[in-house]
């Protein structure tokens, strides 16, 4: 593989007694979107987690852009690392949440442009010029001065995403985006996402949307108990699935 | 029963200068302490949330302390135990035409550590209250801890206690009389004083407790327009009460 951008290696990661993930491995290829399905407590959403350090690892290893996420190594030894660097090690893996997360204390213009400028030190201009484009891309410039309050859900979404993209991140992890929206918007974020992925974004989705899945994905992984147990491109998963995992996932949603 | 309404009205409507000097230092005091509790508060809870045994356990012991003594008996600590032996005594601090005396320095200081207990359980609870995915995104756009408190949680924290921290100043605005006990002349401690010299005792404490109701009446009128706007604000979306909280634009 010649471009790797997220590479895990035989993750591991507890919570109490319960193996959540259990020696999880995989790859992603830059511009590679990838779709992660499996049934509640797979462990899909954990593995999201745990490539920005929101979840700490109990063993294995995960780096983005060659980078050992959350840990320094030493000596064959992961210690977690700083704060501070955790911190920039993010800024690289722009994340959109189920329930958005957008600030609640922040208009719509704000919550695009805070971390650019506290982050990277980008002036205002620079940042508004740029969250203006992301918002006119998302199809929500006349939203600017709004407060997510005021926003539906599929708003919220997509402004989470602009929010996302404003850090200019080498991967966008997508945790369940339309699960918690009402059906008819479902569609206005699966849109903006279906233009990022051919606009050739690196992206790992988590859904339950097996359509939009099946035409998007370059490839699909499928997680039970903490394992991948299938991992290959959506015409061979969708055809002729190799585990009863993926039939029944597949039969069940589609 | 003999009430003489002359002299209650007279106290009540021209009250003698040492009176209106005792609501100056009542309010004087509240308000310091108010300040110097807020100023406490705030760190303190952090300390208390933090994952540092050194932190956490230092804060816990001061909260547990002040909360668990009386607000008078840490007053007449402050002031007289301290100097008995021989630790801290307060020296009056004038400059210009004002004047500051040791008790009434060491009034504003006891009620200030006394508050800053409660305000730091004030503010831990606010912080708790938001929601962990506003944390969570921040983080996941490369802020670190500093800058998610101060754009992201702090706002949304002060929202929610601004009420409580409201609640905390009216008990602030009664409790000031606690410091009579080291000889700070504020409303109570003149009162008394004149009542020694008149015995005019039913009349001149019902003047303090209306002095008292105006002063706590007034505060809540305060509280009750600040809550109208948030409501309003939040009603509208709109971010002037926010903005207003925050003092300052990202």
């Amino acid at each position: 593989m010649a471009d790797v951008l997220v590479q895990a290696e035989r993750v591991e990661k507890f919570f109490g007694p319960n193996k959540i993930l259990d020696g999880v491995s995989f790859t992603v290829t830059r511009g590679e979107t990838v779709v992660l399905i499996g049934s509640s407590g797979s462990g899909k959403t954990t593995l999201l987690r745990c490539i920005n350090h929101l979840e700490k690892i109990e063993a294995g290893r995960i780096t983005v852009n060659g980078y050992l996420i959350g840990y320094r190594d030493r000596r064959g030894v992961l210690i977690e690392d700083r704060e501070r660097n955790i911190a920039r090690q993010r800024r690289d893996v722009g994340m959109v949440f189920q329930r958005f997360n957008l600030f609640a204390n922040l208009s719509v213009l704000d919550n695009i442009i805070l971390a650019p400028m506290r982050v990277r030190g980008e002036s205002r201009e620079v940042a508004t010029e740029r969250a203006m484009r992301l918002l006119a891309r998302v199809g929500l410039a006349e939203k600017a001065h709004s407060f997510p309050a005021s926003l539906s859900g599929g708003q919220q979404q997509r402004v989470a995403i602009a929010r996302a993209l404003a850090m200019e991140p080498a991967v966008m992890l997508f945790d369940e985006p339309t699960s918690a929206l009402d059906p008819e918007m479902v569609g206005e974020v699966l849109a903006v996402m279906r233009g990022l992925a051919q606009d050739g974004m690196t992206m790992m989705i988590v859904t339950h949307e097996m359509g939009f899945a099946r035409q998007v994905a370059d490839r699909i992984i499928v997680m039970d108990r903490g394992r991948i147990v299938e991992d290959g491109p959506p015409e061979r998963l969708f055809n002729a699935p190799a585990h009863a995992k993926t039939r029944a996932l597949l039969a069940a949603r589609h | 029963m003999h009430f003489d309404w002359p002299y209650f009205w007279h106290q009540l409507l021209e009250p003698d200068g040492a009176f209106l000097q005792g609501l100056w230092l009542t309010i004087l005091i509240s308000v310091g302490g108010q300040v110097i509790g807020l100023v406490i508060g705030l760190p303190m809870a952090l300390a208390r949330r933090s994952a540092s045994v050194f932190l956490m356990w230092p804060a816990r012991f001061y909260i547990f302390l002040m909360r668990g003594t009386p607000l008078l008996v840490q007053i007449v600590f402050i002031y007289t135990g301290l100097a008995a032996a021989g630790i801290l005594r307060f020296h009056d601090i004038t400059a210009g035409p004002f004047n500051l005396s040791g008790n009434v320095q060491a009034g504003i200081l006891a009620l200030g550590l006394n508050e800053g207990a409660y305000m730091a359980e004030i503010f831990r609870a606010g912080i708790d209250a938001v929601d962990r995915g506003q944390t969570e995104a921040a983080k996941s756009l490369g802020m670190v801890p500093g800058q998610i408190l101060r754009f992201v949680v702090l706002p949304q924290a002060l929202r929610i206690i601004l009420l409580p921290i409201g609640n905390q100043f009216n008990i602030m605005l009664k409790n000031s009389t606690l410091v009579s006990v080291i000889g700070v002349s504020e409303m109570l401690l003149v009162t008394e004083t004149i009542n020694s010299a008149t015995f005019r005792t039913f009349e001149l404490y019902s003047v303090l407790a209306l002095y008292f109701l105006a002063l706590t009446s007034i505060w809540g009128g305060v509280m009750r327009y600040v809550e109208w706007r948030m409501d309003r604000g939040a009603a509208r979306g709109d971010a002037a009460v926010i903005g207003m909280l925050q003092g300052e634009h990202i």
